[in-house]
Order: structure tokens, then C-alpha cells, then sequence
């Protein structure tokens, strides 16, 4: 029992590394707190094998057919897990395997992003005239950046027909994406 | 450079402005009329515009304003007050773009117009001195001063497939390349990438643009 509380914990710790604390001394506090009758190298290899695993199913982004395939053949291999660590790994990558896949998506994100909009809509008065004309203006505010820089600040206007223009490019993106979908 | 002489620009515009609420055909002003409004009136009409311009209220109260200051015995109508509070919204914001310190806001005024009374440039200088630079930080993240013209779009849409930490990334994504004009003229072109939860957020935007639910600005989240 104590045993697969113990395996839990310890994969929630190896995704949570504290940037602050070096890896080496957060494994002595996990050892300590979840195995502290073993010696210290049986402890470093477990978590090596479990952190080898996982990034075998993250990297692969297995769905559930295939989690049970890898997991089941490690439990049959000499030197592998127990059913029960299979069990503790098949619940961890089910209820984090979306957050987990998202963060190494945006670890391959290296150009700019769009990171925020705002706009409004401003009616512009021509003073020069008599009759003033109120023509209506799009501000249009993107924050870009990359992942963990400054924000760069691009201010655009766009009259009527630039809208329908930025519109129209939209649309033909949609229609992209919709065909991408659908393919096999 | 470029810097200086949009400075520049701005400012001589701000300055021409409160020049042109000067003489009418008749001789009289509304410039002439801001030296008749009482120092403290006149202190809580430019309080108003700064607020105004803080986004800390929704507008100027001009007709309430102009009550008061009717029944205090000044002769001023509503159109006088609404010229005067325009210009002095004008020449704010223009001064907040351009990042002025009192000193030099001040020196404008002079050398614009030799008309505006004493107590009013005191008050404009004491407001500017206070919170002057309240306006300038609310719209420092925005170099407002350097709105661009979209010119044009181009996109491509793309999968990425896997990478060194992730054999099996399979996420679609389209790479944006805006064209730009920037304010001198030159055309410059800014890429950026969306995924496609981003996309529809920024699809979301422009139809909004194009017909909004209401009238007021929008700030979206993308990511």
C-alpha cells in the first residue's frame, strides 16, 4: 500500500522540479521522505527507470492501446516494473497526459507567438472639412513575442475594406485547417 | 531621427490647436474665454481630462461644469468650454506620447500661444507635474505614436511533426506574416505563429471589429 502511494508521489515529483533546488538534492529529500530505509543508489535507479518510461510515453504521446502494450511488455521484461508500478504509471499519464503534451508543445515554440489582442473601433473626424465625416477606424493592438522574452507591441490600423481583407485571408486559413482535419 | 521629428510634430500640432481656439471674426475667443474661467474651475476641467484619459472615468462633464461655472457669475457657453476642454485633451495626450516632463510641456505652451492666461498655465503645469505620467505609463506598452497601416497578409499552415523532446508532437499551427507601413512609410514585414485555439481567438477579434457586439474596447486572451 505504502508502496503505491509512494510511487505516485514520487512521479508527481519528478515532473515538478523546483528550478531553485539542484536535481540531485531533490532526490535525496524524495528518498528520504518515500524510501528512507533504502540505500541511496536502489533509490536513484527507480527514479531513473520511472523517468525513462515516461518520457517514453510522452515522447510517443501514447494513447491508451498503447500504454497498456508498453506497460504490459515492461512488466514481463527481466529488471522491468510490477504490475503494480505499471498501474501508479497508466493513472499518472491518463490524468496529466494533456498538460504534459501541451508543455512540450510550447517547448517547440521558438519563434514569436501571438500572445494577447485588443482593439476598438474609433470614428475619425476629418477637422479640414465643413461637414465632418466620421469614417470608422480599426485599432487593432498584437502583443508577439517568444516564449519567455519581452513583448513587442504591434499597433495596426485597418479601415473598412482592410477588415474585410484580414477577413477574407482568415476564412481561407479556416478552410485550410477544416480540410487538414478531415484528411486520413 | 525619426523620434525627434515625430516629437516634434506633435507638439507644434498641439501648440497650432490651442492657437486655433484663439480670435473668431468678431475679435472674441475661446481662448479669450480661458481667462475667464475662475483658476479652480479651470483646475477641475483639466483633473477631468487627465482622468478622462486614464480611462478612470468615461468622459468629460462639460454641461454640469459649465453650470457651475455660469452661476458663479462667468460669461462662457457650452461650445467655449467643450473647444477648450478638446484642445486641452489634445495637447495631453499629445504630450503623454511624447513622453514630456513639465519643463518642456510648459515651454510649449509658451511659444504656441501668447494668449493663455498665467493661472492656466500654473494649473497645466501642476496637473502635467502630478499626473502626467500616469497617462504615459497607461499607454507606454503601446507606442501609440507609432500605429502602423496593415498593408497586407500572408500565411501558411503547418503541422509539426516531432522534435527533439516530443517524437510525436502532431500539432497544426499557422504561421502569420503581417506587411506593415509604419508611420515614416517604410513597409516592414512581422511573423508571428498561432496555434489553431489562438487562430480562432483572433478570428473571433476581427469579426468583432467588423460588427461589434458593443462599443467598447475588447481585450482578449490568446494564450
Amino acid at each position: 500500500r505504502r508502496g503505491r502511494d509512494g510511487m505516485r508521489r514520487d512521479m508527481k515529483g519528478l515532473l515538478s522540479l523546483s528550478n531553485a533546488v539542484p536535481s540531485s538534492l531533490l532526490e535525496e529529500l524524495l528518498r528520504a521522505q518515500l524510501y528512507p530505509e533504502a540505500p541511496p543508489e536502489e533509490f536513484r535507479a527507480l527514479r531513473a527507470k520511472m523517468g525513462g518510461l515516461l518520457q517514453s510515453i510522452a515522447s510517443a504521446d501514447m494513447d491508451l492501446n498503447q500504454l497498456e502494450a508498453f506497460l504490459t511488455a515492461q512488466t514481463k521484461k527481466q529488471g522491468g516494473i510490477t504490475s503494480d508500478q505499471a498501474a501508479v504509471i497508466a493513472k499518472f499519464w491518463k490524468s496529466h497526459r494533456t498538460q504534459i503534451h501541451e508543455s512540450l508543445i510550447n517547448q517547440s515554440r521558438w519563434d514569436n507567438v501571438l500572445k494577447n489582442m485588443n482593439w476598438r473601433v474609433d470614428l475619425k473626424s476629418q477637422l479640414r472639412h465643413i461637414d465632418q465625416i466620421n469614417t470608422p477606424v480599426a485599432i487593432v493592438e498584437m502583443e508577439l513575442g517568444k516564449n519567455g522574452q519581452e513583448s513587442e507591441f504591434l499597433c495596426l490600423e485597418f479601415d473598412e475594406a482592410k477588415v474585410s481583407q484580414m477577413l477574407k485571408k482568415l476564412s481561407e486559413i479556416e478552410e485550410s485547417m477544416t480540410s487538414l482535419t478531415q484528411t486520413p | 531621427g525619426r523620434g525627434t521629428r515625430l516629437r516634434e510634430r506633435g507638439l507644434s500640432l498641439g501648440a497650432r490647436r490651442l492657437a486655433l481656439i484663439a480670435p473668431n471674426e468678431d475679435g472674441s475667443g475661446a481662448a479669450d474665454k480661458i481667462r475667464l474661467i475662475p483658476q479652480d474651475f479651470f483646475a477641475e476641467l483639466c483633473e477631468q481630462i487627465i482622468q478622462h484619459l486614464n480611462h478612470k472615468i468615461p468622459g468629460i462633464n462639460t454641461a454640469e461644469l459649465c453650470q457651475r461655472i455660469q452661476t458663479s457669475g462667468v460669461d462662457i457657453n457650452i461650445g467655449d468650454l467643450a473647444k477648450i476642454a478638446n484642445t486641452l485633451s489634445f495637447l495631453f495626450s499629445t504630450a503623454a506620447r511624447n513622453n514630456l516632463s513639465t519643463e518642456e510641456l510648459v515651454t510649449t505652451l509658451g511659444s504656441g500661444v501668447s494668449t493663455l492666461p498665467k493661472h492656466a498655465v500654473q494649473v497645466i503645469r501642476h496637473v502635467w507635474n502630478e499626473q502626467g505620467k500616469a497617462i504615459a505609463a497607461s499607454e507606454d506598452a503601446r507606442d501609440v505614436a507609432a500605429v502602423g497601416q496593415f498593408v497586407d497578409m500572408k500565411w501558411k499552415l503547418g503541422v509539426a511533426m516531432s522534435s527533439d523532446t516530443c517524437r510525436s508532437l502532431k500539432y497544426p499551427y499557422v504561421t502569420v506574416t503581417l506587411t506593415v507601413a509604419d508611420p515614416s512609410g517604410q513597409i516592414t514585414d512581422k511573423s508571428f505563429e498561432m496555434t489553431i485555439p489562438q487562430f480562432k481567438v483572433c478570428s473571433e477579434c476581427y469579426l468583432n471589429v467588423q460588427s461589434p457586439k458593443n462599443n467598447s474596447a475588447i481585450v482578449v486572451r490568446v494564450s
